[in-house]
């Protein structure tokens, strides 16, 4: 585009686009929004939890219909094809991954822009920086953090106990990792180890924790420059790779993972916390789960990012603005982060109600297994997406590299150098 | 007055005949004109441009971008392979089964012979989502049926949808399992339609019933069993789309993944219209051109009673 026409662009914009307008003051009149939401979407992720909490503020709000709309969050499709016939789209539970492609493209409206003046900042009040900063880009506040996991460390005690190791002293380093499964494939006819770092649905965000605990990343500050294949990033791959060749890392896929833990026949699975809900459920009975915090490379502390998602507000009604920012602010409450987290999993992002016997200092007791999700919140890092229009085929690219150069045999520093160099090429 | 009306009615009726046939084809016509010529116009435009489908971004013209973007894709060049693969592999279950089937199934008695068809037709008939989903079950290492046989022959489970050697044949064999029916159905009825004077002199003249498979069965079947050769290498990786889709995701390391799942998973992912037409115009192409070569081969070999 040249300069002119740009000038004339930003010119019919500047006129055609009238004062930013604020939402409505109060919901005075009926009024329907829809909330896409992919938990809704699934059974074992909290579909019934969620659900209850939007009757219970349809309840609160008579003159709200809250109409959930489950959609699938590996494929951001369905969003697309209803924005592009002209469905309303209100709310949206955005993966963080897609957050810049929602913003360019779906409309995604910046909180400060709709929200009167303190509104934000009172509600945001006492939710953890780590979290909030999440939803920010190029400066402003697009995304309201919403539902949080980091990666934990799943086991069976009772296989630690049968190869010999001590259920009380887990892993907590790449080196042990491997002892403790070498250790498990020995003594019992159980699988050591699986990760859910490749494959299909773990897009990139448990391989960009896993490589920034090595001080790496596998995208520059900017996001501009992908550095997937710096050494950093090579030798956190070649460590995986390692696992593998040792034979202690199975290559399943996510419903093998979940069927080896809760049939017993894995010792230990990293994986987002919030599949604890589902986790638990397959070992009641059958053996005792814990969890601990992400394996570390030796010394280096881990820096784990999130996966999840915020919710984001596309419509510009101002009534449903309204509508829409009420029910974000009624799941984001102390109340529906203590839903959130004890019957989902995922993180509480209101720190304080975890010692608060109103909420879940009760809960927390009776579930140690939430403990190093917590610990974790503190050490929080961006899960980075990818910029541009081609942003999934620029991870794919990336993720298929990784797993090749972990599972398929092939060299990895050459592997990853010719798939960074491709990938390079797709970004904006 | 009579001399003076006629001329307008004449004109009329040519009008008519000129116009009415074309009135007649007109529904035809368009629905072909909007249903595939424009589509398939419009997706060599496309294919060109950059374009997300929203209609609030803009169409961006980005020359052979999208073109050159797949035929750098790492995978492209092995979901080409495996494509080849999945074809190979399908003939056998979609062709010569099914003929030695039809053949064989023919002499029957004619209540056995439709029980047998209808229980091979099966298959057919149900839905591939479901039946992909009950093939997981049964293949699954830990508590599937077909691996709790092998280890009761004592061999080590088999990782039917995790081992990479491995995937890519299971998947094969669970589209051919849905085929053998189609293909059977087919054969059958081209075979009940030999000419049965045919067998009967072949019979008097003392003909065996190999000899008489061999020189005028199979002859006269060669144009259907041709017709299931093109269908299945045109059509073959297509059809295993689902199953690829619900069982393995085009895993393990891409070893499952085919040219249609490849193209989908990156075309479509972001409803990135530009990628998504610039591969079907690959396909396009690449199989317009093997289907032309195929064509060719199937008015040269078959052979008809005439």
């Amino acid at each position: 585009m040249n300069r002119k026409s740009f000038l004339l662009g930003a010119l019919a914009l500047a006129v055609s686009t009238p004062v930013l307008a604020q939402m409505a003051p109060a919901i005075d009149q009926p009024v329907t929004i829809t909330f896409y939401n992919y938990n809704l979407a699934s059974a074992g992720l909290g579909g019934q939890a969620t659900q209850n909490l939007i009757d219970e503020f349809m309840a609160a709000n008579p003159n709200v219909t809250v109409e959930g709309v489950p959609y699938s969050s590996a494929d951001g499709s369905r969003i697309q094809a209803d924005l592009a016939a002209g469905l309303p789209v209100d709310l949206v539970q955005t993966v963080f991954s897609d957050l810049d492609f929602s913003v360019t493209n779906f409309g995604a409206k910046a909180l400060e822009d709709i929200t009167t003046d303190g509104e934000l900042e009172a509600h945001m009040a006492g939710m953890h920086p780590n979290g909030t900063k999440l939803g920010v880009l190029n400066g402003k506040t697009y995304g309201m953090a919403y539902t949080f996991s980091t990666p934990v460390l799943f086991y069976n005690a009772d296989l630690f106990r049968a190869a010999g190791l001590d259920p009380d002293n887990p892993p907590q380093t790449w080196a042990e990792v491997k002892e403790a499964a070498l250790a498990i494939e020995e003594k019992t006819d159980a699988e050591g180890f699986t990760g859910g770092i490749t494959g299909p649905g773990a897009v990139d965000w448990l391989f960009q924790g896993v490589v920034r605990s090595n001080n790496g990343e596998v995208i520059s500050r900017d996001r501009t420059t992908l550095k997937f294949a710096e050494p950093e990033s090579v030798e956190a791959v070649a460590m995986l790779r390692d696992l593998y060749d040792a034979g202690v890392y199975e290559n399943y896929d996510y419903s093998g993972a979940m069927e080896g833990m809760a049939s017993g026949h894995l010792g230990m699975y990293l994986q987002t916390s919030a599949l604890q809900g589902s986790l638990v459920s397959g070992a009641e009975g059958n053996y005792e789960l814990r969890a601990t915090t992400m394996p570390r490379f030796g010394d280096k502390p881990t820096r784990p990012n999130n996966s999840g998602s915020a919710l984001t507000i596309h419509t510009a009604d101002p009534l449903k603005q309204r509508a829409a920012w009420e029910l974000m602010k009624f799941l984001t409450s102390e109340y529906g982060y203590t839903i959130i987290t004890s019957q989902i999993g995922y993180l509480p992002l209101r720190p304080a109600i975890v010692d608060d016997p109103k909420y879940l200092k009760d809960w927390i007791a009776e579930h140690p297994l939430v403990e190093p999700n917590l610990e974790q919140l503190d050490r929080l890092e961006p899960w980075d997406p990818m910029p541009g229009p081609n942003y999934r085929q620029v991870v794919k690219t990336m993720m298929d590299a990784v797993e090749m150069s972990i599972f398929g045999g092939a060299d990895i520093e050459p592997t990853l150098i010719d798939a960074q160099a491709n990938a390079q090429a797709l970004m904006p | 007055m009579a001399i003076a009306a006629s001329a307008p009615v004449q004109r009329r009726r040519i009008n008519q005949a000129r116009f009415s046939p074309w009135l007649y084809l007109a529904p035809a016509i368009l629905t072909l004109v909007v249903w595939i010529y424009w589509p398939l116009v419009d997706a060599f435009r496309l294919s060109f441009f950059q374009w997300n489908m929203l209609p609030t971004s803009p169409q961006t013209f980005v020359g052979w971008d999208n073109y050159q973007r797949i035929f750098a894709l790492p995978k492209f060049w092995q979901a080409l392979r495996n494509t080849g693969i999945y074809v190979l592999g399908l003939l056998p279950l979609a062709v010569l089964i099914p003929l030695a089937l039809a053949i064989y199934t023919h002499d029957l008695s004619p209540r056995l012979r439709n029980i047998y068809r209808a229980i091979i037709f099966v298959p057919m008939i149900i839905a591939p989502v479901v039946a992909a989903a009950v093939w997981r079950w049964l293949l699954d290492p830990n508590y599937g049926m077909v691996n709790a046989l092998i280890e009761w022959f004592g061999a080590e489970p088999v990782k039917f949808l995790s081992d990479p050697k491995v995937a890519i044949w299971t998947i094969i064999a669970i589209t051919g399992w849905k085929l053998i029916g189609f293909s059977t159905l087919i054969l059958s009825a081209a075979n009940a339609n030999i000419n049965p004077a045919l067998l009967e002199a072949a019979r008097m003249d003392g003909a065996s019933k190999w000899e008489i498979i061999r020189d005028i069965r199979l002859p006269l079947l060669s144009s259907s069993v041709l017709f299931l050769v093109m269908m299945t290498i045109l059509l073959g990786a297509q059809w295993s789309f689902g199953y690829i889709n619900v069982l393995t995701g085009g895993g393990p390391l891409g070893a499952t993944t085919n040219i249609y799942y490849l193209l989908w998973d990156f075309g479509f992912s972001t409803m990135s219209v530009g990628w998504g037409s610039a591969a079907a115009v690959i396909l396009f192409l690449g199989f317009g051109a093997l289907a032309f070569v195929l064509f060719r081969l199937i008015d040269r070999y078959s052979f008809h009673d005439n």
